[in-house]
């Protein structure tokens, strides 16, 4: 009997859509936009777009997919390697556990659990990054871009919903 | 009927569950991979500076290419913005451009002067000469650097601890390497220490980044006066940046802290220039040159 291929793979180019916008998104949040300095005010993208793809089509954004964006982006932003995987991957771990109890509700419920699990990740590359180079970090731009993210996640939305219902 | 129901639902409910299991399973092994990414880092063990490169070489001609629409739409705001003041601006331009023409002629001057003097006492130069101008094509670090990409590499003859500047002074220097990129590390990222010396003064400190938008003046002598406005350069000491490149200038002074405000326009950065300045001794080379005595 002939393995079942993954919904990833017999979906065709519209299957890889949602990888393939958030491998975008990830080259677009290192464009020198704004401030030019720094990302502090650019909205974590990819968070956003792993986020919303979990929550509408799980199938479509695989461990394996979550661990290689977020390895893309440590080598990109420059940042410890594994970082940026390890959030994405708890990112899919906490949307999977907690998707029953918000799934088809209120879109604002989806704003506030995407909120309340930034809040959580960004805490936790905090803490990674405090271990990984021995000093405590400034908390200032990691509670501004979280911020920045949580209140970009519903015209992200917006945008990815309409994406979703042109793959329909 | 209801036989071949149950087994399909049990059938369903079997791939359902291998489904689950491999995705906890594939969870594990990625996570593991992740740990152990992150532990290689904490322990100095990381990746080589080169792959890091190489994944910027991979990026960067994408980044050019998408970082055009974003500079021209940028570009156009500021011009539209700035329509309404076009006579103004002109008017104070034309009074500058006066006064620059005699101060260039004061210049050019004390240059030809300092030119006579230094042969008499047979003193080195100065002038340090470009590697490369570069474009900022992308920037870095997240929340936790601060960082840029340039489109200069290797190929442009750009080399590791280049100092990086704009047209108002001192920006940063070159972390790594491609062949088509380099990483500039800002001069307000966290990791950055530049000794510097009060312009007025001469009096020596070392200038620090703290991941904001102002630098940390530090190991100032207790003696030393500083006022705000003074302006801070490059010492020299150390060898890794040349003496007298213009840092920042004092912002704000409050008790033992004196906060910097960076000249270079870190906000804004578009072309940079990375200079051609080795450190004196190049110790990578000593070190090297050592190894292979020992070898």
């Amino acid at each position: 009997m002939a393995r079942k291929l993954s919904p990833l793979v017999s979906g065709g180019p519209v299957g890889l859509l949602p990888v393939s916008i958030t491998v975008l998104f990830a080259i677009f949040m290192l464009l020198p936009i704004g401030s030019g300095v720094a990302n502090v005010t650019m909205p974590n993208l990819v968070l956003i777009s792993v986020f919303y793809w979990l929550s509408s089509r799980p199938l479509l954004m695989p461990y394996g997919a979550c661990a290689g964006v977020g390895l893309a982006l440590d080598f990109w932003l420059d940042v410890p390697l594994g970082l940026n995987m390890l959030i994405l991957l708890m990112a899919r771990l906490f949307v999977l556990g907690q998707l029953k109890h918000y799934k088809g509700r209120n879109r604002l419920l989806y704003w506030a659990v995407f909120s309340v699990m930034s809040f959580g990740l960004y805490a936790m590359s905090w803490l990674i990054m405090a271990a990984v180079s021995g000093q405590v970090w400034s908390v200032k731009p990691l509670f501004l871009q979280w911020l920045v993210t949580a209140f970009s996640y519903a015209p992200i939305a917006v945008f990815l919903g309409r994406v979703r219902r042109w793959m329909q | 009927m209801n036989s071949t129901i149950q087994s399909t639902n049990l059938s369903s409910g079997s791939s359902e569950g291998r489904r689950h299991a491999r995705g906890r399973r594939s969870f594990w092994v990625y996570t593991a991979i992740a740990i152990t990414f992150i532990l290689l880092e904490t322990f100095g063990s990381g990746v080589p500076v080169q792959i890091r490169a190489f994944a910027n070489d991979i990026v960067g001609p994408v980044l050019s290419l998408l970082e055009r629409p974003v500079r021209a739409v940028q570009g156009g705001l500021e011009r539209l913005a700035g329509a309404s003041d076009i006579y103004v601006e002109n008017q104070k331009l034309r009074a500058e451009n006066d006064l620059f023409r005699q101060w260039k002629e004061a210049a050019l001057q004390l240059s030809r002067e300092n030119e006579r003097l230094r042969l008499i006492l047979k003193a080195p130069k100065r002038e340090i000469l470009p590697a490369a101008t570069a474009r900022v094509i992308g920037v870095g670090g997240g929340t936790f650097e601060r960082s840029v990409l340039v489109s200069a590499g290797s190929g442009d003859n750009v080399e590791p601890n280049f100092p990086v500047e704009d047209e108002n002074g001192l920006i940063g220097r070159v972390l790594h390497v491609g062949y088509l990129t380099s990483r500039i590390l800002l001069i307000t990222d966290l990791n950055s220490r530049i000794p510097v010396r009060l312009e007025r003064t001469g009096a020596l400190a070392i200038a620090e980044g703290q991941n904001e938008a102002f630098l940390r003046l530090r190991f100032l002598p207790k003696e030393a006066e500083v006022k705000v406005g003074d302006r801070i350069l490059t010492s020299g000491h150390g060898g890794l940046f040349p003496p007298d490149m213009p840092v920042a200038r004092v912002s704000e002074i409050d008790g033992e802290f004196i906060y910097l405000q960076p000249l270079g326009l870190l906000g804004t950065l578009d072309y940079v220039r990375i200079m051609a300045y080795r450190a004196i001794p190049d110790e990578e080379k000593l070190l090297l040159d050592g190894q292979e005595a020992d070898g």
